[in-house]
């Protein structure tokens, strides 16, 4: 006791910080868990979330029973290990490139333009995919016409829409990893840098050697954070970018559009609940067994 | 500087949170407090104010509306609120739900159990729905008598009879049978620039579409309503009102005959009639009548019309009747026309649920609310203020149930005040006179039909309902937009993909609980 009194002061400053960050995740993650039993629930506006009747597996039927739910969970986890391994990779890439690169103010332009795309919301991204896109009177289309070129149909095209979601969110993430990357790499001691100089490494084997090793375990933790996410389709992107066409359903449709949709007419509270409940114990799941792999190759690189 | 600015971001940041935290913890013990004895109010307050009803008591109503806060929305309301006082011995504040995140927050009031006293409610806005999960107040027979004795005399029964939901009622519906049907608005000028024939029938309009496709670089002949459909945009006039069926709302894969006495419930995709339809709008969209992309549109296709970029659209009759006197007003280049494509088929009224009010169910003004309802739809001056605002400000009488707008009756439009629809309302003076002849000639073509009243409790087969909806965007919607090659292979995919998904089971259900009904009606 008298130790955790020691400690507390101690580390007061520390512990001042972390505060908002216990508060948030209290009001936001644990007590909402609450919510859970819902997805066990026939929900009436009476009863409330803990007044109202059990009804057993009920609110999961729906999904399980669609058929679609193979599909949608496939998709959504294929499309989000696409995601961190292409964007992680892009993402180091650009860092590496802009520490390399000299000139403050040209690594500051490139940095905030790589960036702006992240504040783009995806309602707006959506529009200019669009505008870009369409059939009738999309840019690329237009061009693509005039240079004697046959017109492409993106929009009813769902072979396509895998590379584009795939650019687009390589597009739009790629400024805020390449920050992190980058602060990273700037973290690394510059005597590393120094002592490869001197002997003799050139500026390839100084990123191989030097710069890789020691982002490793950057690496390691972001994509640890995203792996728990697995099952989490991004619904703004994908809703944005797709909407309701049903034609790119087949190979565009996460869990999160698809109960969306579904829920959009019958507003039913447990079967929402119950789709969330899904995801995140299949999110728990895979973040346990990546931690225990990863702990097995590595202990000090697992997150917990 | 930087330091203080993330200082000042933290605090922000904190009193967000906090306040949030309030706000949630606020909402909880309301929703505890309150909802253990919701239903009693009501029922007390009706045994015990026997005799005349006491107002002794000023109260502050509260009531949500669809759609933004009118502009002159102070000075309306501050009108309304001292009529109000004087009969009622009340005031009514208005809470508004912007059109664009109105469907997320209409539930959310009424599950997170927000102090209000009324609501604007209606099938469109999931009443059915909300009135099974025990958002609204059961309206009882003697409580509309004896606080709403205008109303109760004035109201035709069948609209109460529509309002019910599982032989109870929840909403006081609006007194003025609109028309649900659908028509077409084109451009009349482009009509005559081609010679066209007039637009009578689907077959004129069809050609209509094509010679504009042809010929009009830079004007796409047809473009739907956004929103989330399960059918084709024109499938109201061409599926439903060309072979007189009733389609619940548009909502399901079934249908009905209307002149059908037995109510017998059919698969609208296995039918002739659909597969006719389908290879009318195959022929349109290789012809390109409507974009290519048209799934993905966003576009708005009144303003697009408007803009002369759409050369046809389809609405009902009140909208598009709107949005030809706006275009007259704003003195429009284009010559416009509505056009009835199926001029001879069995028109069916909307059912009162289109537009109604419902009180809420942990409301504890519950009499107060329904003096209030009856007064605004039939006390002139009070209906008048809700429907068209200050007398001389916002509109001047015309006589003849007719008004003239003024330059600020913008100023208070656009939010549902349309559940207080009744026998008073008046007509713009600039409306169309086409559309009104319209309305005049469907009335007297009004078919009433013996399951008018009927209502589908969906709550056994909700699951199925979900599942088969997702279908109908998936593999109904494409096909009816022209964009699958083969017809015969999209039909039976899609018919496998419905029986998948459990249309037997809502079939039956659906069979056995129109039975049950005609039944109760002999």
């Amino acid at each position: 006791m008298i130790t955790f009194w020691n400690d507390l002061k101690k580390y007061k400053v520390l512990l001042l910080m972390l505060t908002p960050a216990v508060i948030f995740y209290i009001l936001f993650a644990y007590l909402p868990m609450g919510g859970i039993v819902l997805a066990f629930k026939h929900f009436d506006y009476a009863g409330g979330i803990f007044g109202s009747p059990w009804n057993g597996f009920d609110n999961f039927r729906f999904f399980f029973d669609s058929g679609d739910a193979f599909r949608v969970t496939r998709n959504t986890a294929l499309y989000n290990i696409a995601f961190i391994i292409i964007n992680n990779l892009l993402q180091i890439f650009a860092a590496i490139l802009l520490f390399e690169v000299g000139g403050k103010w040209f690594r500051k332009i490139i940095q905030s333009s790589l960036f702006l795309p992240y504040f783009i919301s995806w309602v707006v991204v959506g529009a200019i995919a669009y505008n870009l896109l369409n059939y009738d009177i999309g840019t690329v289309n237009m061009v693509l016409r005039g240079l004697g070129m046959e017109a492409i149909d993106i929009y009813n095209t769902p072979a396509y829409w895998p590379y584009l979601l795939v650019l687009v969110s390589a597009w739009k993430g790629l400024g805020y990893g390449t920050v992190m990357y980058l602060a990273a790499i700037t973290g690394i001691d510059t005597e590393m840098y120094e002592a490869a100089e001197i002997d003799g490494a050139n500026i390839f084997q100084r990123i191989l050697k030097v710069t890789l090793p020691n982002l490793y375990p950057t690496v390691i933790i972001l994509v640890l954070l995203a792996v728990g996410n697995i099952f989490r389709g991004d619904f703004g992107m994908f809703y944005n970018m797709v909407g309701n066409n049903g034609l790119l359903f087949s190979s565009t449709d996460v869990i999160d559009t698809f109960v969306f949709r579904s829920m959009m007419t019958s507003n039913d509270m447990g079967m929402a609940a119950a789709a969330g409940v899904f995801q995140s114990v299949l999110g728990f799941v895979t973040i346990m067994a990546v931690n225990y792999a990863v702990r097995r190759y590595d202990k000090d690189r697992a997150l917990f | 500087m930087l330091k203080k600015s993330k200082m000042s971001m933290l605090a922000l940041a904190l009193t967000s949170v906090m306040a949030l935290s309030a706000c949630g913890s606020n909402g909880n013990n309301d929703s505890n407090s309150t909802s253990s004895d919701s239903s009693t109010p009501a029922a007390n307050d009706a045994s015990t104010a026997t005799g005349g009803i006491d107002t002794s008591k000023e109260v502050k109503l509260k009531m949500i509306f669809v759609g933004p806060k009118p502009v002159d929305y102070d000075s309306v309301f501050t009108e309304i609120n001292k009529v109000l006082k004087e009969k009622i011995n009340a005031t009514l504040e208005g809470e508004f739900l912007d059109w664009s995140d109105w469907a997320q927050k209409y539930p959310l009031k009424l599950a997170a159990n927000e102090n209000f006293d009324l609501i604007y409610s209606a099938n469109w806005a999931g009443y059915n729905d909300q009135a099974l999960k025990g958002g609204f107040l059961e309206l009882t027979e003697d409580m509309l008598q004896k606080y709403m004795p205008k109303t109760w005399a004035a109201m035709p029964s069948v609209s109460w009879g529509q309002a019910k939901v599982n032989g109870k009622l929840y909403m006081v519906p609006q007194n003025n049978g609109e028309s649900v049907e659908k028509l077409i608005l084109y451009r009349e000028d482009l009509r005559k620039k081609y010679n066209l024939p007039e637009i009578n029938s689907p077959e004129s309009y069809a050609t209509y579409l094509k010679t504009i496709a042809a010929n009009e670089k830079g004007i796409v002949p047809f473009e739907p309503e956004t929103g989330d459909w399960k059918y084709h945009n024109l499938d109201r006039i061409l599926l439903k009102q060309q072979n007189e069926w009733n389609m619940f709302d548009l909502d399901m894969p079934f249908a009905y005959k209307l002149d059908d006495a037995t109510g017998k419930v059919f698969n609208v995709y296995e039918t002739q009639e659909f597969k006719d339809l389908l290879v009318y709008y195959k022929d349109l969209a290789d012809n390109n009548a409507w974009s290519k992309n048209v799934l993905n549109s966003k576009n708005d296709h009144q303003a697009d019309f408007k803009a002369g970029k759409v050369a046809s659209i389809t609405h009902n009759n009140g909208t598009l009747g709107s949005l030809i006197t706006t275009m007259q007003q704003e003195k429009s280049p284009y010559e416009v026309k509505l056009a009835d494509i199926n001029p001879d088929k069995k028109k069916s009224v909307a059912i009162s649920t289109q537009n109604g009010t419902s009180i809420h169910a942990t409301s504890k003004n519950v009499e107060r609310s329904l003096m209030l309802v009856d007064l605004m739809q039939n006390d002139e001056q009070l209906h008048d203020l809700i429907m068209y605002g200050v007398n001389g400000v916002h509109y001047t009488p015309a006589g003849d149930g007719k008004y003239a707008a003024t330059d600020k009756s913008a100023n208070f439009t656009g939010f549902s005040n349309w559940n207080f629809n009744s026998p008073l309302n008046l007509t713009n003076e600039a409306f169309p006179q086409e559309a009104s002849d319209l309305v005049k000639k469907w009335e007297g073509q009004v078919y009433h039909y013996s399951l008018e009243t009927f209502v589908f409790d969906n709550s056994n087969v909700k699951t199925e309902l979900a599942n088969l909806g997702n279908v109908m965007l998936r593999y109904a919607i494409p096909l009816e937009y022209g964009l699958i090659k083969d017809i015969d292979k999209g039909i039976e995919e899609l018919n496998k993909q419905l029986k998948a998904a459990g249309l037997d089971k809502v079939q039956a259900e659906l069979q056995s609980q129109i039975d049950a009904f005609l039944a109760n009606q002999k």
